[in-house]
């Protein structure tokens, strides 16, 4: 296993720089230009200029700039933002990360989850008229156009029925003159729910060694009192009123990116499960006398969401695009966002650093799940 | 005449046909070679329509499919008798029956006209020629980069094969429309460079290992053993014997390159980052650009034909795909 | 009379087809005594898995139970409600399957799989006492205890096979079936746990039904042996004395094609035709076509399945004198 993890460690790192190789030629291959063509901005004062130029070592041969590229690169150095000018690319990333991080996450487990549940669903009972529907539902769903499938959501939940705000980070008027800093509590608000995610693990794999009659009452009582720490941390916290401000911001666009995203898993599930219930020791299951629901969840659907564990982190490349196409849509002042605003204004740095941070954040997703997936197979995990 | 025949054979064992017929009718009239080639493939060919037609979801998606493929065809026919240019050209025309821009939808125009007042289903068939000479392109490079990789590394396998996984590794790893993104941003690339840029992309990444798992499939199977036993050299092998078999899978991987390809552009578009003057996307930045957004139904002319189009057509070639799927896959076919 | 722990009467099953109704198990009676071996021989696609799906009712959602019993205790295994069959799967019947080698979940545990259907039976025994039991176990079937914490894909063909049988014992039914088990294993290690398993059913004294094709095994292992030919039933007697006297013409034919190293020396005989196609058998006895005694009884009327003496049953409107 634990070969195997740095292996593929190794091969993501390997794989990360020549994603930086190819980003760096993609910047020369321009067209009869070298890079600093591309900071044509009129507001650029030749100081500026320079101090880009010198960052980037564009006085040097290619394979000199290559290196500072790759220098630059490993002490964070990412350049200069000059639409944020003087602020570095670095300190961009850092303050929004964590934004696309949330969404990312919380949508990619919440697609998965929906997509596993109702495609076990599916395949355990079949029928022709909810085949159809599922498979015409799923399918419009997973090559459903975002942006527009954003827009219609921003639309009804928000314009027509007033249930969440039009997009953004945070209210503004509520926020103005606050004593608090939004990325701070933004911050303790990550903090909590890997807490309260990290603790409902712990509960589960203690209840898992305990007597078969222990064990769901352990299970329960752990996620109470877990709840209980939640509400007795939060409700008294100054901030709270804010804190509840974001989390109803976060939710239409992580409903949006779950919601095109949960079909492809349920598709894949529902045939991965119709194949694992035709196997032996599906049978074999329902013979030893477990409930039906114990033979679906621990045994059928566990062995079928083998290949859609895979078929997912094929899919995490794709969301991180359909996060870049969401925040924008909302808003929401992410990494994607900051791509495309960079893209806009012609600011290559942070629009490169937006590229970096997005394949980062692909190679690592990949990696986790490609561990995940060693984890949930013994065959890989053992040998 | 009994070389014929011997060919005959070996056609069938590698068809998977049973040719006891046809090689029987052999003995009696000797029937050219390329005569029976095209009675094999006729046949297989009526067996997976069959197959195809069973699937009642494939064959909505394709019913789709002809149905823009009309409005894309009959799009200059239009133009050229009934629509005058000055008023229903989709990127220069303008409406000047209408006091106000947008115009709901009227007698004269039946989805009505954006906020520049253009004709908006002139737009919508104008943009559909597009999106099919895109989308086929875009995943006709695809599928050739995909089935050529794919057919040889699983062939050759060592090096060469290692090499090629890494980019393709590479390629699924990465986010695809940030990249693209950032490409457009560089380079501003029209809608044909767009295609070759998609085809090359996806043709290196994820199809390229779809392909090759199943060509590895095909490397494994008897004849391919018997072709060496019987000296027949690598190009030959990979010509006569692997590229005939993979092709149907190819076939089937380009359907759902068109999805790909087509949804691509329509999110670059409508982000205004292509050197593209007319198509879905742009209609929906259009809207977007104009400030009616939110206005939902009250303009719902704007917005709702553009972006049903885009997932309609996306999600056609998607079910096409599904249903060619269960042909070549016999393993997903109900009992 | 002692009472059997399992009887099966009247048992009718088809399996609804685009084609029509594949009538797969026809008309099947047959009792299991404490400590009894029945072995069920006939060719492939007789209806031998059916019969043993039909008794733990694991049946496809196409196979309908058309008439017929299976008694365990007084109570129908065939109208009993579905929360209630569970409570008799393993417990009272529990199965060796055909495809032994795939019954194992690949992703858990071999033993915490044997812990999974103690639980379910007895929800009050705690971790200790299962994993002690699935050792006990372990020692029954010859694995070694420590085994139980490797997971299917580290064990051999016939370690797995081993494991599966610790896995049906693991409850103490009543009736072990067991479904050609050996198939997958090469001879030597099929006939070593062949043997061990009339080891451990005769000291354990469960009722069992032994089924396969081989009448080879079905000689070694059972005491009891029913002969099924498309779907019926058409002999039932001990074993040792459908091999010295068969009196159904079909079981004639396999014991002469059966060569015997004891018994005196017989031709051997080939069957002509082919075994019949269960979507439209033929009517009357469904043997006719081959049998080199039917008359025109036979292609009429379906033979009773009546008893020659106590412990001998034939279906057969001419059965071969002993
Ligand atoms: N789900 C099903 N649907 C339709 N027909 C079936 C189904 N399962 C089995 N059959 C048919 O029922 C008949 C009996 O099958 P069964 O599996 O009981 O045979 P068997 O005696 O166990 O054969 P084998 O020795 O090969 O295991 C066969 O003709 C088979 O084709
Ligand atoms: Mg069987």
């Amino acid at each position: 296993m634990l070969k195997y993890i740095a292996i593929r460690v190794a091969q993501i790192i390997f794989t990360f720089f020549v994603f930086l190789t190819l980003i760096f030629f993609l910047l020369n291959a321009q067209p009869g230009s070298s890079l600093i063509d591309q900071f044509t901005d009129p507001n650029m004062t030749a100081e500026m200029r320079q101090a880009i130029a010198k960052s980037f070592g564009l006085d040097k041969p290619l394979h000199e700039q290559y290196l500072i590229y790759l220098g630059n690169f490993l002490t964070g150095n990412l350049g200069v933002s000059f639409s944020n000018y003087p602020r570095p690319v670095i300190e961009i990333i850092f303050e929004r990360a964590p934004r696309t991080l949330i969404l990312f996450l919380s949508s990619t487990t919440l697609a998965f989850t929906i997509g596993f549940t109702m495609g076990k669903i599916l395949a355990w009972r079949r029928g022709k008229v909810t085949e159809y529907v599922a498979t015409i539902g799923g399918v419009t769903l997973y090559t459903i156009f975002l942006p527009w499938f954003g827009l219609m959501m921003i639309w009804f939940f928000a314009f027509i029925l007033g249930w969440f705000p039009l997009g953004k980070f945070l209210d503004p008027v509520l926020w103005r003159g606050a004593p608090f800093n939004s990325d701070v509590i933004f911050g303790q608000m990550l903090t909590t729910a890997s807490a309260v995610v990290v603790a409902l693990f712990i509960v589960y794999f203690i209840s898992r060694r305990l007597d078969p009659i222990r064990r769901q009452p352990t299970q329960i009582g752990g996620a109470l009192v877990i709840g209980a720490a939640v509400l007795a941390v939060w409700i008294p916290h100054p901030a709270a009123r804010y804190a509840l401000d974001i989390l109803h911001h976060l939710i239409l666009p992580i409903a949006t990116l779950a919601t095109v995203s949960f079909a492809g898993s349920m598709l894949l599930t529902r045939n991965s499960m119709l194949e694992t219930l035709r196997e032996d020791f599906v049978m074999a299951a329902r013979a030893k006398g477990l409930p039906d629901n114990v033979v679906r969840d621990k045994h059928a659907a566990r062995n079928a969401m083998l290949p859609v564990v895979t078929a997912f982190v094929f899919g995490l490349a794709l969301a991180i695009d359909g996060g870049v196409v969401t925040e924008t849509i909302f808003s929401w002042p992410g990494m994607g966002q900051t791509l495309l605003q960079a893209v806009s204004r012609k600011d290559i740095p942070l629009a490169i650093g937006g590229l970096i941070f997005g394949g980062s954040l692909a190679l690592t997703a990949h990696l986790i799940a490609d561990i995940l997936y060693a984890y949930l197979d013994p065959r890989i995990r053992y040998s | 005449m009994t070389d014929s025949i011997s060919t005959t054979q070996s056609l069938s064992r590698e068809s998977g046909v049973e040719l006891d017929l046809l090689a029987r009718e052999e003995r009696i009239t000797p029937v050219p070679l390329w005569r029976v080639r095209v009675k094999l493939w006729w046949r297989s060919a009526r067996q997976n329509a069959a197959i195809f037609a069973d699937n009642k979801i494939g064959l909505l998606g394709l019913a789709i499919i002809l149905l823009f493929g009309v409005m894309a065809l009959a799009h200059p026919i239009l133009m050229a008798t009934v629509w005058d240019a000055r008023t229903y050209d989709p990127i220069t025309g303008y409406s000047f029956d209408e006091l106000r821009q947008p115009a709901p939808p009227s007698a004269r125009h039946l989805l009505g006209t954006d906020p520049l007042g253009r004709d908006v289903l002139s737009q919508l068939m104008y943009s559909t020629r597009n999106e099919f000479i895109l989308g086929l392109l875009a995943a006709l490079i695809t599928v050739t980069i995909a089935t050529t990789i794919g057919a040889t590394t699983a062939y050759f396998g060592g090096v060469y094969d290692m090499i090629f996984m890494r980019v393709a590794d590479l390629i699924i790893m990465t986010p695809a429309i940030s990249l693209l993104i950032v490409m457009c941003a560089l380079f501003n690339p029209d809608l044909p460079q767009l295609a070759v840029v998609i085809g090359i992309l996806s043709g290196f990444g994820g199809t390229t290992i779809i392909i090759k798992s199943q060509a590895l499939s095909i490397r494994v199977k008897p004849f391919i053993e018997a072709a060496k036993v019987a000296g027949g050299g690598h190009r030959h092998i990979i010509m006569t014997h692997i590229l005939p078999n993979l092709l149907p899978f190819s076939f089937l991987y380009m359907m759902f390159g068109v999805t790909a390809a087509i949804f691509s552009e329509a999110t670059l578009s409508f982000f205004g980052l292509l050197n593209v003057r007319m198509s879905w996307g742009i209609m929906i930045f259009t809207a977007q650009a104009a400030g009616y957004l939110l206005s939902g139904v009250e303009y719902w002319w704007l917005l709702i034909p553009a972006g049903a189009s885009i997932t309609l057509l996306c999600s056609a070639f998607y079910l096409v795909g599904r249903a060619l799927d269960e042909v070549v896959n016999p393993r997903l076919r109900k009992r | 009379m002692t009472q059997p722990i399992l009887s099966v009467q009247n048992l009718t099953m088809h399996y609804a087809t685009r084609k029509g109704d594949v009538s797969a198990v026809d008309d099947v009676s047959f009792d299991v005594m404490q400590g009894d071996a029945l072995g069920l021989v006939g060719e492939s696609g007789c209806g031998k898995s059916s019969i043993a799906n039909c008794l733990l009712r694991l049946l496809p959602e196409n196979a309908r139970i058309l008439q017929g019993a299976v008694r365990l205790d007084g109570a129908n295994l065939t109208t009993l409600p579905e929360d209630q069959m569970r409570a008799y799967r393993w417990k009272r019947i529990a199965m060796v399957f055909q495809a032994a080698m795939n019954t194992l979940d690949p992703v858990y545990r071999v033993g915490d799989q044997i812990i999974e259907a103690l639980h379910t039976h007895i929800e009050t025994m705690t971790n200790a006492e299962a994993r002690e039991r699935v050792a006990e176990l372990f020692k029954i079937v010859g694995l070694d205890p420590a085994l139980m914490d490797r997971y299917p894909h580290e064990y051999s063909g016939g370690m797995r096979q081993r494991a599966v049988i610790a896995m049906a014992l693991s409850c103490n039914p009543d009736v072990i079936i067991a479904d050609e088990p050996t198939t997958a294993l090469d001879v030597i290690v099929q006939d070593k746990l062949l043997r061990e398993m009339c080891n451990i059913q005769k000291t354990l004294g469960m009722g069992m039904i032994y089924i396969s094709h081989d009448i080879a095994v079905i000689a070694e292992v059972s005491n009891r042996m029913g002969v099924m030919y498309a779907g019926r039933l058409v002999e039932l007697a001990d074993t040792a004395d459908i091999f010295a006297r068969p009196q159904h013409p079909y079981t004639y034919a396999l014991m002469s094609a059966f060569p015997s190293i004891t018994g005196p020396k017989r031709e051997l005989t080939t069957l002509p035709g082919e075994p019949p196609d269960l979507l439209n058998p033929p009517p009357g006895c469904r043997f006719h076509p081959r049998c080199p005694r039917a008359t025109s009884v036979c292609a009429r009327d379906v033979p009773a399945f009546k008893a020659m003496d106590a412990r001998h049953s034939v279906a057969c409107w001419h059965p071969v004198e002993g």
